[in-house]
């Protein structure tokens, strides 16, 4: 296989009639990345992938593969295969004829496009079903001939569109684990579009998170979760608290009080009123009065609202004052936990906490 | 979906608006400009004084719509009892009543009206027996009547077919929820049920009014010519393509049609009555008491033998040696067959070039257009879609008169023939009046075709043109076929054009010989028998067509599942 290839969006804009859809993007992907566009339906991920494939077109914006400016080149002489979400099997097709489809049109000869073809199916481990058709398969099936398909030609880039989606939980997860070690396998620059946080947070080497046409972040799944840059991100990442502040000077003020900013929070820039966030499981809840511990937590009452029970951890509701936190406790066997209306105290490094603009 | 401009998108599209002026709107442009011009060319409207002066064509005017408001009236009497029944009691005879709604539409009204003569006419079987066993006859052949019976039988389908869609697409919660308030019987029926299949009814009804009111073959068979189509006929071919008052009947044919088919579409627009919802039920089915399983027995029996009258007359008159002035024919004889077989190959023949060769060009056309329309973003493309459906509105007769005068100086490319002395011209009325159905068959069939499908094949490398090729053609293939075979069968049997468009019996396709022979009582026998073979083609493409369709259903159903 030929050499990994750089994608680059640079400033790339388009409107569908008065709709802005994609709003000034620049992302680059690396070569042999494997990267994710994570967003909620509508932010416009769907749009920058079939952009990427040659089906959408810019007002604006160049898109560079290998560094050479695409723009102009129409879909089939891309070289960039795409997995849809529905796989789009040809039905008039067997399952050896759709794999050996681009091969035919690049018009190699007879036995190479054999030879690739059953190549191709062995990779996705489906050999002896060449000579079914599409709607004699399952659902995981058809979705490895429409990864063969497109792996067949031998793409620069390969784009999937929400490639998980159509099948069940279980076989979801599996199939995951898979095309991360497929990937692997191929060394080929894979970008992926997904609206499932955990998805994205287990395969992806580095994510574009975004809303609304815009980009909001880009990074490795641990800097989106550790580092949100703005409240969109930390909610749609996981769970957070968020709670109103004001910055002044290296410390800000909240309903639970006066918190010491970190050395992360205080480079971050933000002032004046702004958002602390902590993870629910940064959280630690406790029984007994703990005010005055000196243990650098910061500790406050409350009383516990609701609770749900959810295997490895309890996830428990709670008023500290002016504040509502949701707070992960891990469980122990044997550990009935707290109950709700009994009165606890929550405890909370400011070390963990994040500082947002609000 | 944004797709780049096409340049050979674009050039086919003006490729086909071109072809649809020329041989669509321009010849009834030349048939509505006729009716409105002096011969020095001025603009006038004395000729629609004249036409209204003229006795004979008020009476025409006034014969046509009695006659398609009466076809309307008896179609509404039998279909509308027969959809209701069907949706509503459980019958073990369905596959009877389907039957009913489909076997008129594979015999031609005027194939039929010959041996509707025999049998229900002054002298035929019906009212011999009636004669000698009651003493009295009734006049169902004479004159207006005839038309009407024959057309009835011939069109009652469209409005059954409509009426029992409508029917079976309302959910059930609306009748129960207005059983619930207090509402039952009859008052259920006109006031809740009626209503919301009313749209459908209204589909059907227009269409049935329409064809009817353009009808030329039937009256002109049943040797009825004081209604419009016959009268723009005989105007045209006796008078000559000068006369004036031929254009004006084409007018006021073409206005009643567009003003019946905008009508009813006015009337549909934001009507989509059908509320079944997702997991409703359809009407619940009530149980037929014994008696009224018998009386249901022999109603549907009676029909049935009424509307199979037609197929059964052409049947026995294709083998009838002798058959006047008696119940049944009074001997038997193969030789009608014989004489078709050596007379009219020529005919049938002719037949299959021009339907085959219209057909063709219908689904070239048909998914050209329906790929424009779907897929490409060459401005105005809408309107490729909108003049071709024109051609549903215009009745055959005009189409017929504006070729005979648009073309009446074209020659063939590289040659002295007239283009109307050619079998070309054939090809092209019943290519342009056929369209619409390859078209909607065509359009459909691309609207099953995922956009992903055709995305698919370009990532892979495939061009515009090589997916069209591989992908898009091969999965549209069976509304293709489908499209073929309605614009073939139908072509086949097209009668009004025909009549108007042979200029020489070595051209005539063979629904003119069906036509001819049954001018003449000697040409009853091998008109019939030719009329047989016609009918066996269209119930034979009707079928494969229906068996295409089905066949397609249950693959996708297979996919879905």
């Amino acid at each position: 296989m030929s050499h990994p290839v750089r994608v680059e969006v640079r400033g790339i804009s388009l409107s569908f009639g008065t709709t802005r859809v994609l709003r000034d993007i620049d992302v680059t992907v690396e070569p042999g990345e494997f990267f994710a566009l994570l967003g909620p339906s509508g932010c416009g991920k769907s749009t920058l992938l079939r952009l990427i494939a040659g089906f959408n077109q810019a007002q604006s914006g160049q898109l560079l593969i290998d560094g050479e400016d695409v723009s102009a080149v129409p879909p089939w002489k891309r070289n960039v295969g795409m997995v849809f979400q529905s796989y789009a099997l040809w039905p008039h097709m067997t399952v050896a004829q759709n794999v050996a489809f681009g091969l035919e049109e690049r018009k190699l000869p007879r036995p190479e496009i054999d030879s690739r073809m059953r190549q191709a199916l062995e990779l996705v481990g489906l050999e002896g079903l060449a000579a079914r058709r599409p709607g004699q398969l399952s659902g995981g099936q058809q979705q490895r001939v429409a990864l063969a398909r497109t792996l067949a030609i031998e793409p620069r880039v390969l784009l999937l569109d929400e490639p998980l989606s159509n099948l069940d939980a279980k076989l979801r997860v599996h199939m995951r684990r898979e095309l991360l070690a497929m990937q692997r396998k191929l060394g080929i620059t894979t970008i992926f579009v997904t609206h499932d946080q955990e998805e994205a947070m287990t395969t992806a080497d580095r994510i574009a998170v975004m809303h609304e046409g815009v980009i909001q972040q880009v990074g490795s799944p641990v800097e989106l979760y550790d580092q949100p840059v703005n409240r969109f991100v930390a909610e749609f990442v996981g769970t957070i608290n968020l709670l109103p502040a004001q910055v002044s000077g290296n410390s800000a003020h909240c309903a639970l009080g006066e918190v010491k900013l970190s050395m992360a929070s205080l480079a971050s820039g933000v002032t004046g009123q702004a958002l602390l966030s902590l993870r629910p499981h940064s959280i630690t809840i406790e029984g007994t009065p703990r005010e005055g511990a000196a243990d650098g937590r910061l500790w406050h009452p409350g009383q516990v609202l609701e609770r749900e029970f959810l295997g490895k951890f309890i996830r428990y509701r709670v008023r500290a004052g002016e504040a509502e936190l949701i707070c992960d406790s891990a469980h122990h066997g044997g550990d009935a936990g707290h109950a709700v209306g009994s009165s606890i105290w929550v405890g909370m490094d400011p070390g963990d906490m994040g500082l947002l603009q609000n | 979906m944004q797709q780049r401009f096409s340049w050979p998108a674009a050039l086919i599209a003006l490729a086909i608006a071109a072809f649809l002026i020329t041989f669509l709107i321009l010849p009834v442009l030349t048939v509505v400009k006729a009716a409105f011009t002096t011969p020095q060319g001025g603009v006038t409207l004395t000729h629609f004084v004249g036409f209204f002066q003229l006795s004979l064509m008020r009476e025409s005017f006034a014969n046509s719509l009695y006659v398609a408001g009466m076809t309307v009236l008896l179609s509404t009497l039998i279909a509308v009892p027969l959809a209701y029944f069907t949706v509503r009691f459980h019958f073990r005879g369905g596959i009877l009543i389907q039957t009913l709604g489909v076997l008129p539409l594979i015999m031609p009204a005027f194939v039929g009206a010959s041996a509707m003569q025999l049998l229900f006419g002054r002298s035929g079987s019906v009212n011999l027996i009636l004669n000698e066993w009651f003493g009295f006859t009734v006049p169902i052949m004479q004159g207006l009547n005839g038309v009407i019976f024959v057309e009835t039988l011939h069109y009652f389908p469209f409005i059954l077919l409509n009426v029992s869609v409508a029917l079976a697409n309302i959910d059930v919660a609306m009748e129960e929820s207005a059983q619930n308030l207090g509402s039952r019987g009859w008052r259920l029926f006109r006031k809740v049920v009626f209503p919301l299949a009313l749209p459908g009814y209204i589909a059907g009804a227009s269409l049935v009014f329409i064809k009817v009111f353009d009808d030329l073959g039937t009256p002109l068979v049943l040797n009825v010519t004081n209604m419009l189509a016959p009268q723009a006929y005989l105007r045209v071919t006796s008078i000559g393509l000068e006369d004036p008052v031929g254009y004006v009947i084409c007018v006021i044919l073409v206005i009643f049609s567009i003003a019946a088919m905008s009508g009813s579409m006015w009337f549909l627009k934001g009507r989509d009555f059908s509320t079944i919802q997702r997991g409703g039920q359809s009407l619940q089915k009530r149980k037929l008491t014994r008696l009224q399983e018998v009386f249901a027995w022999s109603w549907i029996g009676l029909m049935l033998l009424i509307v199979l009258s037609p197929h059964l007359g052409v049947l026995l008159l294709s083998f009838a040696k002798v058959w006047s002035f008696s119940v049944l024919p009074d001997a038997w004889t193969l030789d009608h067959y014989g004489v078709v077989l050596r007379d009219s190959t020529r005919m049938i023949i002719n037949t299959f070039i021009y339907c085959g060769a219209a057909a063709l060009i219908d689904v070239v056309l048909g998914t050209a257009i329906a790929y424009i329309v779907l897929r490409t973003t060459v401005p105005g493309r809408r309107w490729l879609d909108h003049m071709a459906t024109v051609a549903l509105a215009m009745p055959g007769v005009v189409l017929g008169i504006g070729y005979l005068r648009a073309f009446r100086d074209v020659t063939l490319p590289w040659s002295d023939t007239p283009l109307l002395a050619s079998g070309l011209i054939f090809i092209l009325a019943y290519a342009i009046r056929r369209l619409p159905y390859a078209l909607r068959s065509c359009t459909a069939a691309l609207q099953q075709v995922h956009i992903s499908m055709e995305e698919a094949a370009q990532t892979l490398g495939a061009s515009r043109r090589r997916t069209i090729m591989r992908i898009v053609v091969p999965l549209m293939a069976g509304g293709i076929m489908a499209g073929f075979l309605t614009s073939f069968i139908t072509a086949a049997v097209e009668i009004s054009e025909t009549i108007l468009l042979t200029t020489r019996e070595s051209l005539a396709p063979m629904s003119y010989g069906i036509y001819l022979y049954m001018q003449s009582i000697a040409g009853r026998g091998p008109g019939a028998a030719l009329g047989v073979i016609a009918v066996v083609m269209v119930a034979l493409g009707t079928y494969l067509s229906h068996r295409i369709i089905a066949s397609r259903d249950i693959s996708q159903r297979i996919k879905a599942a």
